[in-house]
This record gives structure tokens, sequence and C-alpha cells, in this order.
């Protein structure tokens, strides 16, 4: 008896914080999954919901940066992509503050806000982020070697610069498939950053 | 007992699930015209129980909170909207968003400013729209006279804007004044701008009403801004036709140093191309310039920026009127500027702003105005100025700020028995305040004042500014009126220090249009000049005066072609003073009518290449022809220039920038100086005053040499 009352209170004090945990999941599954604007928004309301009510938990705020730069891909019109990428900006810098945070994904994050700003405004930003994403990626994986999002998204940046300066880039067939091989055994059940296998599918498409 | 409180801790449990009981929380969410607002993310605050907005502004949602509820609604570009919800009342709820802070603050008063609402291209010239713009030679100056409003005076290469002189003209860098930012060439041979376009990351352009923030510019400011942070470690150098440049930053986690060194020797340029000037000594210029960055924290950012150049040549001058007279004009100019800055935004809202530079220009000429003279002009500044601005409400933001100018200017000139000296020291305060009204969401005003107080001639001045901003399906609509003032030139100054601040009022009206890649902009001015330094036979005195009316047109297309970019733009102006030399109201000799400029540039994603050209047109310049009755009695023919420029990515390391003026190779005359006729009594001799060469040829490498920066010729 004194067993079955000691795991009513476990579940009891346990329950707010289960609550949470589990509900992160599927979130974050739906936002791997997402592609249309409506589907990253309804995705971002969730998110920002989260957020405000667990403001020092750092996969909410990672996931509202990552959603942000996502959008900022979708929307149209300038103004947009500039609100939110400002926006994405405020969650990044937050986020090294934050209990238990994987700094590899918040510097991958960080090259993939600055490849949105070049992407809103090629011919300004192009120039004057260029070395800053590498720099950010190369952090990413000097903190964590197996982070297949950098991987793919540095191998993805250096070749878009070696088709831009119409040279070749020999090594970046391996490069993809490496990312590729370690998404494999990236497990895709829980909460942590699991997004990025779109990119592998669009690095064998532009070969 | 032990079952007790299992019962008990069973009951809670359940208690949890009565309390839980779901309730219903509905209603719609409008935008500040009343419109429905999708896709607001609508929910009860500290839970995740929400739901976003339909197409129509209606949310719907259950939860399990119990008692009152806080029901908060967010959207991005919207204030957050809170507010309390008693319990059965928990329908049928109408939500009324207003546009946020940030968004209210993107609204810019446009007349007057190429800087735009945040994004618009427009204001934000970067570094590459101004290299890759032929007729540029990689120069600041010589590209923002493209833009409209800026006038072609080929023989200065400073900046004379609609009509007024270049002295009116003053260039900020992080909102510190700059005292001497052209650089120092011989007569007849344009200046250009101190410190590399690079390095700047910000270059806004007023050409007319600027903010009252920025003093002692009677006709235009330029300001600049450098980076607030630079991550990259990188170096790298540049060869080029006319010297060699180098240098690099090393970034740290919160900061960085970045240091770069030129020289430049037009002695090789010459040997090769000649020009029509005689060199002793060739053009030679040494500069070397330093950035500190430090930022604590996001929010945080110190700057420190520290430029130093030396200029030195000797050239062969012969008098026009006497062939026999020959001197060598022997220059030596130092200039040093320091300028450290401290910005901070606080979580209450307000930003804070603290800066303090210095400026000293010293220039030592010998064989000056004849053979065995010396002149010698030596000037410092220091101004310091800080401010602080928050928003108060939706409706009001609020500027305030002070400051200071120390100025110092000796002048001393030397000639056999003749000596000359003679200096002045006196300071500028002021006190500025600017509120800005959201007066509705497409209705702005910008009311603003600056209280002046110039000790050299004991003086109070004051200057107000209102500026309206009104929005119509996306067209701006703007409008200013503003006075400004400005102390008279030093030359003067020098000989009465009583002479009164000269002052400027200024009407603009204008219209911005920007949509799919292609800008639309008509601008009209009438300035009205005041008090101006007036040289008379005998007297020198403040009561020149003057005006200056005209339109300005801008176009820009980058969507015509793929990879084509082309912009148009047109100044029409009508300046008359009586000021300075010009005893009757007049035509100054660096106003011209008309100013048209057609610029192409053309990306070649092939020839990894962006190729430009510029054709410049202006209207002849008026002159005086003693021979004639009156003054400035003559105009010149026309000026036209065809400039083209090159820019190939040889690799991600190295960038190949060419560029040449004048390819038709058209002489443009200036102005005309006479010399009296000795065999003719009352005859002249005219001498065109015209480029020291018929074109400028500029070829330069920027070759990066760290691993991770590409495509970048900046070093800081």
């Amino acid at each position: 008896m004194k067993t079955m009352k000691n795991y009513v209170w476990v579940l009891l004090l346990a329950l707010p914080l289960l609550a949470t945990a589990q509900d992160l999941t599927p979130v974050a599954q739906t936002l791997n999954k997402a592609k249309q604007v409506p589907e990253f928004m309804q995705v971002r309301s969730k998110l920002e919901r989260f957020g405000m009510a667990k403001p020092d938990e750092w996969l909410a705020n990672y996931y509202l940066a990552y959603v942000d730069v996502q959008l900022s891909f979708q929307l149209p019109s300038k103004d947009e992509k500039a609100q939110y990428l400002r926006e994405a900006e405020e969650y990044l810098n937050k986020l090294p503050e934050l209990k238990g945070v994987e700094l590899s994904e918040v510097y991958t994050l960080k090259g993939l806000r600055l490849y949105g700003l070049i992407a809103s405004d090629p011919q300004t930003n192009g120039p004057k982020y260029s070395g800053e994403i590498i720099a950010n990626y190369e952090k990413a994986l000097a903190l964590n070697p197996n982070n297949p999002r950098a991987m793919i998204l540095l191998a993805l940046f250096k070749n878009n610069m070696a088709q831009f300066m119409h040279q070749a880039n020999p090594g970046f067939e391996q490069e993809v498939d490496k990312a590729a091989a370690v998404f494999e055994t990236e497990n895709t059940t829980t909460a942590n950053p699991a997004w990025g296998r779109t990119w592998i599918q669009m690095a064998r498409n532009s070969k | 007992m032990k079952d007790f409180t299992l019962i008990i801790l069973f009951f809670f449990a359940g208690l949890c699930t009565v309390f839980g009981q779901q309730r219903t929380v509905e209603g719609k969410v409008l935008n500040e015209k009343s419109k429905p607002m999708h896709n607001a993310n609508v929910f009860i605050k500290g839970s995740i129980d929400g739901a976003s907005s339909d197409s129509l502004g209606h949310f719907s949602f259950t939860t399990d909170q119990a008692g009152e509820l806080t029901l908060c609604v967010r959207m991005m570009g919207y204030a957050e909207y809170i507010i309390l919800l008693m319990p059965g009342k928990l329908t049928n709820i109408v939500v009324k968003m207003h546009p946020d802070n940030i968004t209210l603050d993107n609204v810019v008063v446009t007349a007057g400013n190429f800087r735009l609402k945040g994004n618009g291209q427009f204001g934000k010239m970067s570094a590459v729209d101004i290299v890759t713009t032929a007729g540029s030679t990689g120069d600041l100056y010589h590209s923002l006279r493209t833009l409209p409003g800026a006038q072609m005076v080929g023989e200065s290469g400073k900046l004379y804007v609609r009509g007024g002189d270049s002295r009116e003209a003053q260039t900020y860098i992080d909102e510190m004044h700059v005292l001497s930012p052209y650089t120092t060439t011989s007569e007849n041979v344009p200046v250009r701008g101190r410190y590399s376009p690079f390095m700047f990351e910000g270059i806004n352009f007023s050409t007319g009403a600027s903010a009252s923030e920025y003093a002692q510019g009677l006709s235009s400011v330029l300001a600049l801004n450098t980076k607030d942070a630079s991550p990259i470690t990188k170096i790298g150098f540049n060869p080029s036709s006319v010297g060699l440049g180098g240098g690099g930053t090393q970034a740290f986690d919160k900061g960085s140093a970045s240091v770069s060194l030129n020289y430049q020797n037009m002695g090789p340029y010459y040997s090769l191309i000649p020009d029509r000037l005689h060199w002793v000594n060739p053009y030679q210029l040494f500069s070397g310039s330093s950035q500190l960055r430090f930022n604590p924290d996001p929010s945080t950012v110190f700057k420190t920026f520290i430029g130093y150049d030396r200029t030195t040549f000797v050239q062969q001058l012969t008098a026009l009127d006497n062939p026999s007279n020959v001197r060598n004009l022997n220059m030596k100019d130092d200039n040093f500027y320091l300028n450290s800055t401290f910005q901070k935004s606080t979580g209450s809202g307000y930003k804070i702003f603290a800066g303090a530079a210095f400026s000293f220009h010293n220039q030592h000429i010998d064989d000056a105005l004849v053979a065995a003279d010396t002149y010698r002009n030596k000037e410092w500044e220091v101004h310091l100025k800080t401010k602080v601005s928050k928003r108060f409400t939706d409706f009001l933001r609020l500027n305030v700020g002070l400051e200071n100018f120390f100025r110092h200017n000796n002048t001393a000139y030397n000639y056999t028995t003749t000596a000359y000296t003679d200096s002045i020291n006196h300071t500028i305060s002021a006190a500025f305040a600017t509120a800005i009204l959201n007066l509705s969401s497409n209705l702005h005003a910008e009311l603003s004042d600056r209280l002046e107080y110039t000790s050299i001639n004991h003086q109070w001045n004051q200057n107000p500014r209102l500026a309206l901003t009104y929005n119509l399906n996306g067209i701006n609509f703007s409008g200013i009126v503003g006075r400004y003032t400005q102390l008279a030139d030093n030359k003067y100054l020098l000989l009465d220090r009583n002479l009164l601040a000269e002052t400027c009022m200024q009407y603009v009206g204008g219209m911005y249009y920007e949509k799919k890649d292609k800008i639309y902009r008509i601008e009209s001015y009438y300035k009205q000049y005041d008090k101006l330094a007036l040289q008379e036979p005998t007297v020198l005195n403040s009561t020149g005066y003057g005006y200056s009316k005209g339109v300005d047109l801008f176009f820009n297309d980058k969507a015509l072609f793929k990879n084509l970019e082309y912009m148009l733009a047109y100044s029409f102006c009508l300046s008359k003073r009586k000021y300075e030399e010009y005893t009757e109201l007049s035509v100054p000799q660096y106003a011209t009518t008309h100013n048209a400029t057609v610029s192409l540039k053309y990306n070649v994603p092939a020839l990894k290449s962006i190729i430009g050209i510029t054709n410049r047109f202006a209207s002849g310049r008026p002159y005086h022809d003693p021979a004639k009755v009156g003054i400035m009695n003559s105009t010149t023919g026309c000026y036209n220039s065809v400039d083209m420029s090159l820019t190939y990515l040889a690799s991600k390391k190295v960038i190949i920038y060419a560029s040449a003026t004048n390819l038709l190779n058209r002489q443009n005359v200036y102005n005309y100086n006479y010399t009296a006729d000795t065999a003719q009594p009352g005859g002249y001799h005219k001498t065109p005053v015209i480029d020291s060469a018929p074109h400028f040829f500029y070829l330069g490498v920027f070759i990066t040499l760290s691993g991770k920066a590409a495509y970048d010729v900046s070093n800081f």
C-alpha cells in the first residue's frame, strides 16, 4: 500500500512536468513534416503558447526560432520576412543562457537564420553574411562533429558558392551521404532537434 | 490510517478532474481597421490552452483552467493584447489589435531623405551598390552624385546638394561629426572620401530637411554607420593601379579588432597615363585606420574608430598671366580622426547613446600662392553628444539629446616681410528634442526643435521642424518644413567673429512608391537662404541671401529583365544667391539647372561578372566673363560622361574590379579663368578649367587570405 501511495504522490507531482515533455514531442514532429505556411503558422502558435507558459524551456525557444526562419523562406513579403527573422534572432540570443541547451544546434540555427537573410535579399546580404554563415556551421560541428543538420547545411552552402563561381566541388556527394547516414541513426521520437532530412533530398536533387 | 491518506490523495486527484472541467472560450480578432485577423494566437496566459484565429478572425478552444482567466492574443507585428475574462463571460469576445512599437518605429518620415522604411533598398545603400555603380571609381561621394538632388561638380568631387554650397553638406560617422571628410588634392583634381565605403554598413543620404539632431548643415547630411559587430576573423590585401592596401579583423567572443593600412602613389600611374599637370613629386597618400568593437551583450555596443592619413605632393604651377612665373607648390596634409561611441537598449525600452569625436586637420603649403610663400592651416574639433530615446505609448516616441562642439582654427601666411596669423576658438552648444507621433495607422508626424548657442558671435538659434507622412494605398506622401542654421565659413569668421549664423528655411514635399522591385520617387523643394556672409567691396557683413528651388525625380527598376537593374535620376534646380564674392543676386558657379543620370548594372552569371554603365549629364555651368556686363553672365557647354565598371569574381577569394571614366573622350569645361591681355588693353585671355586627365582608370584586385571569409573586400 505504501508503494502505491508513493506512486500516486510521484504521479501527482510529476504530472505538470510530464505534460510539457510529452506535449512538445508531437509539436516537434508536426513541425518536422510541415511544408506550407498555414501548417507552420499553426505549429508556431502552439510553440508560442508553450514558450509563454515555460519561458525557460530551451526547446520551445529553439523551435520558435526555427519556425520563424522557415516562415521567412515561405512568406512572399519582404517586410514579413524581416519581422520573422528579427524575432528568430531574439529567441536565438536568449538560448545560450537556458538550461540543457545544445549549443551545436543553436549555432546551426544561427547559420540557417543568416541564410534566411541572404535568401530575402541576396544582393545586399550575400556578400555580407557568407563568411559568418560558414563560421556558424563550423562552430556547430566543432561542438558536435555528428550534427547532421550542420553537416548538410554547410555542404549545401559551400556547394552553392562553388556553383555560383562555376567551380567544381568534388567532395560534395560524400558530404551529403555522410550527413544522410547520421540522419538514419537519429532518434525522431523525442522532442530533440531532428529536422533537416528535406535538405538531403534537396542536395541530391541539385546535383 | 494509511488507507485514509490514500483516499485523500485519490480525492485530490479527483478534485483536479472536477476543477478541470472543460469550458469553451470563443470570439473573434480584428485589426486596427476592424478587419478580421487570420492566424492570431489566442490563448489562456500561463497555460498552453489556445487556438489560432481562422480567416474570418474567429477562434474557439476549450480550457480546463478554473476561475478568472487571462486571455492573451499575439500576432507578429502587433502589440500583445491581454484581457481578464470573468467566469460566465467566455464567449463572443471581441479583440482589437494595434500595430506594435517595432512596426510603428519602422515608419520613417520620408521626404528629403534617402532612408525610407526599414527594408527600402533605396535608403540602405550598401558598399557593393556603390562600387558596382560605374563612375563611382570606388568612392562614396562620387557614387552619391548619381542620386537625384546631388549636383555634378566634376572638378571638385565634393557633395553639392540642391543648389547649396559643398560646405552646407555635413558627414557623420556613427552619429558623430567628421570635420574633414574629403582628401586633399591639388586645384581642380576631384577630391575623394577619406574613408572606404566598405567600412560602412548603413549609408543614409539626406538631400534636404534633415533631422534636427544633425547640426551645422544647411543643405544635406550624409550619415554613415559602421558595423556593430564583425564576427569573422579575416585578412586581405588589394594591389591597385594607384597603390597598395591591406588589413584584417580579429574576431573575439564579444568583440573584434580591425586594422587597415593603405598607401597610394600616383607616380607609376602617371608614368603610364600622363595627365596635364606637372608633378615634381607625385601625389602620395598614406592612411591607417583601426576599429575596436565590444558587444558585452546583444543590446550593448561600444565602438572606437581611429584614422590617420598624410597626403604629400609637389606640383609645378605656372601663373596664367606670366609664363615665366613658375613655382613648386609643396603640400603636406595631416588628418586624424578619433570616434568613440556607446549604444545600449535597456529592458525598459530606453535607447541610450553617448559619443565623443576628435577631428584634427593640419595643412602646410609652401609656394601656395606665389613662390617662396608659406601657408599653414590648422583646425580641430571635439564633438560630444548624448541622446536618449523611448517609446512611451503607441502614439508617442520621444528623442532628446545634448551636444557640444569645441572648435579651433589657426591660420598663418608668410611671404617675405608680410606675415598674417589669426585664430579662432569657439563652441557650439545645443539641445534637441523630437516627438514622433503616430496620429493614425497611416498618418505620422515628427515635431522637433533644436536650440543652439554659438559662442563666437554670442547668438542663440532655434531650429524647429515639422515632418508629416501620409500613406494612401501604399503611396507615401510627405512634407517637411524646417529651419536650419550654420556658422559662416571659417575664412570669414577669422575676419569678423560677429558674423551671424547663416539660415535656411526648407520646404519639401514628395511622393514615394515602391512595388515589386520598382521604386518611384518625386520630390520638390524650396529653400530660402538668409544672413549669408557677404563680402562687399569695403565691408564684410551678414546681409547675403538667396534661394534654391527645384524638382528631383528617381526611378529604379530591377524587374524589367533578369539580372538587369537600372536607375534614372533627374534633378531640376534653380538657384540664385547674393553671398560671399557674388555681390549681385546670381547663379553660383557650382549650380546647374539640369542634372540627369542613367545607370545600368548587368549581372552576367556565366561570366561571374557585374557590368555597370553610367551616363551622367549636366547642363552648362555659369561663369563670369569680365568682357561682358554683369556678373556670372555666361554659361559653359554641357557636361556629359559615360563611365563603365566591371566587377569580376575570379574565385571566392579574389575579386577584380576595373573602372574607366569618360569613354566618349569628351572634354568637359567646368569654368573659365580670365587674365588681362597685356598686348591689347581691355582684352582678356580665357583658359578653360577642365579635368586634369581625360580619363581615370582604376584596376584593383581584392584578395582574401583567411579561410572563412569569401567575396569580402572589407578588412573591417
